[in-house]
């Protein structure tokens, strides 16, 4: 078992390859024909034409396109993402330092939508064929239609401003300092024996990660409500109401138990995009992460760094979408056998 | 046809979608008419002033004014014009190119499918909001730049969604009798596939709708989107969440513009998905 999901992780992860590498040069090449000199920019605005013609043949930016990609892509093997011009440091450090703190509110908002959209999920089936039906539609609508961006800045408007209740700038409270550990706050304030440090943590995740919730929620609650209309049409539901079971304990003890795992893997797409979607989220908190640091590298024309945390970005996401894909197929038996 | 389009006007959810649409792209086309102020007006003796209902308002600037006394209720107004102009120009670029790329894409299969089919998959593997913001950069600023890589990024979404209901309806028997009576690939295509599909474009086009006015908000934001001298909506949250203390209105007036015309637009969409009664299972997002 375990090395048939090993094996199979692995070809999914081979088949991941190619499209990182056409990902990466059309990253490459985009940023490369822009009308901006990355070399002009690393050098002080008094450096002479000489010398910026020297920094542009040290940086390898004379020579052919291709040529540039591959050079580009053998250091970025060896771990080298060339440094950014704005923070003069190297640009896979500064993503290795704010990466942490994405994954971290991504896990959490992951935590949240999986929550909210069973919960959600529910009630839509629950209602049914009620007078409640039209209104939980309507209200399913609605909340659909509001992304993250828009669910940040509302509650950051309703819990941060107007009931003040929690706080919505950063990541701690000012005046504590960060444990640096792992790099993932919640976990080093508990290392640390923290408790001042994990609760401040806490309050300042709990509004990005529920805009992100809210956001990718429905996707969930849709996908489970009709998972459960496909469990019910299945002969155990009618054999367990013969045997006398509740309509609730059918609902949570045999439909849910069978829907669950598709709804997971199938709504497993969507974290991929929520990934993507902390960029807005952190840019709305000011929370210090991958986000901020790409608007900030966008705002300066950081060349080398827009690569690089774009690239993460691609990275992470082809990541989750490979082991939701795995997942599905493992927990598919259908789809196991080759 | 017009059965579909006096159904769909009997539906509520369509009349209500088409009504708050109406109002915003009033407000849109007659801005000059109907704002009180020019929006990049500074007035630096009254800034951050409250609505004028409020202690300290001025009967002068209704909805009060932001951290450069500029009239909030005029930027408003204005911002609808960007984000109106935005939404529809670039759902419209966006389903010219994704649709064309689809028609030929479902239609001939073969090789110029499987070419089509993985610029897809790259496209999207890169994550939209990612992808906008290099686009941006690599633009520049501008309200011609923000239609222009909205349409860059969203093409995929009505290519994928289109094809391959292009390819259900190239089967179909009406198609095949097309060909025979000796119809060109154009004419067969033009005359006999495409409007087949303008029931899942128009819907796809109203939900396209909703997210270019999301995206136009978010890039103005992040101050990567029109220039700074045009009003827009997400530049005036980027202003108010800094002042959010001294005039939390500020925030809110702009945050349920959005919400109203990106709420419409998503209502139009799903009543039309109803009454025109298309089959969209997984648009994603």
């Amino acid at each position: 078992m375990i090395t048939s999901v090993v094996t199979l992780f692995g070809r999914r992860l081979l088949a991941a390859v190619p499209i990182l590498l056409v990902v990466s040069a059309l990253l490459f090449c985009v940023l490369r024909v822009l009308p901006v000199d990355p070399a002009a920019m690393s050098l002080p605005p008094t450096a002479t034409i000489a010398e910026v013609e020297a920094k542009r043949r040290d940086m390898g930016l004379d020579q052919p396109l291709p040529r540039q990609y591959l050079i580009w892509l053998r250091d970025a093997l060896h771990g080298d993402f060339g440094s950014s011009i704005q923070f003069r440091r190297g640009a896979g450090s500064l993503v290795a330092d704010t990466l942490p703190a994405t994954i971290e509110l991504a896990i959490c908002a992951m935590v949240a939508a999986t929550i909210l959209g069973f919960g959600g999920g529910l009630l839509l089936f629950r209602v049914r064929g009620s007078v409640f039906e039209f209104i939980t539609d309507m209200a399913s609508i609605l909340l659909l239609s509001i992304p993250e961006f828009l669910w940040g800045l509302i509650l950051l408007f309703v819990f941060g401003v107007l009931l003040h209740v929690l706080p919505f700038t950063g990541r701690l409270a000012p005046g504590l300092s960060q444990p640096h550990i792992t790099g993932f706050l919640l976990l080093d304030s508990l290392l640390a024996g923290r408790a001042d440090i994990f609760i401040s943590a806490w309050q300042h995740l709990i509004l990005p990660a529920a805009a992100l919730g809210l956001a990718f929620s429905p996707a969930i609650m849709r996908v489970l409500r009709s998972s459960l209309f496909e469990a019910y049409h299945e002969d155990y539901i009618e054999q367990a109401r013969l045997r006398g079971l509740s309509e609730g304990r059918i609902l949570l003890g045999h439909a849910l138990k069978n829907a669950a795992l598709p709804t997971l893997t199938l709504a497993g797409v969507q974290f991929g995009f929520l990934f993507s979607g902390t960029l807005l989220v952190e840019v709305i908190y000011s929370y210090p992460g991958m986000g901020n640091l790409m608007v900030d590298a966008v705002r300066n024309a950081d060349l080398p760094l827009i690569q690089t945390v774009g690239l993460t970005y691609c990275i992470v996401v082809l990541l989750i979408n490979t082991v939701v894909d795995s997942l599905y197929v493992l927990l598919n038996p259908k789809l196991r056998v080759r | 046809m017009p059965g579909a389009v006096s159904r769909s006007l009997r539906s509520p959810r369509v009349l209500v979608a088409l009504g708050l649409i109406l109002c915003i792209a009033c407000c849109a086309a007659f801005a000059p008419l109907i704002a009180p102020h020019d929006p990049a007006d500074q007035n630096l003796l009254s800034i951050l002033l409250p609505p004028a209902w409020a202690s300290g308002g001025d009967p002068a600037f209704p909805l009060g004014t932001d951290s450069l006394g500029r009239c909030v209720l005029s930027r408003l107004i204005y911002g609808a014009r960007t984000a109106m102009t935005v939404a529809v120009f670039a759902s419209l670029g966006a389903m010219l190119i994704g649709s064309f790329l689809a028609l030929i894409s479902g239609y001939f299969g073969g090789a110029i499918d499987w070419i089509i089919g993985r610029a897809v998959d790259v496209w999207m593997s890169f994550p939209p909001v990612i992808l906008s913001l290099i686009l941006m950069f690599g633009l520049g600023t501008g309200l011609d730049k923000v239609v222009l890589a909205i349409i860059l990024v969203d093409w995929t979404r009505f290519c994928r969604v289109l094809r391959s209901e292009v390819m259900i309806v190239t089967r179909r028997d009406y198609v095949a009798a097309a060909r025979l009576l000796g119809f060109t690939h154009r004419q067969t295509l033009i005359r006999e596939v495409l409007p087949a599909t303008v029931p899942l474009l128009i819907t796809l086009v109203s939900l396209e709708m909703a997210i270019a006015v999301v995206v136009e908000a978010i890039l103005s934001f992040v101050g990567l989107g029109v220039r700074s001298d045009q009003a827009a909506w997400g530049q005036m949250i980027a202003d108010a969440r800094q002042y959010v203390y001294q005039s939390p209105s500020n925030l809110l007036l702009p945050i349920l513009a959005i919400f109203v015309a990106v709420a419409a637009f998503n209502l139009l969409g799903d009543g039309l998905r109803r009454t025109l009664d298309v089959r969209l299972a997984e648009i994603g997002r």
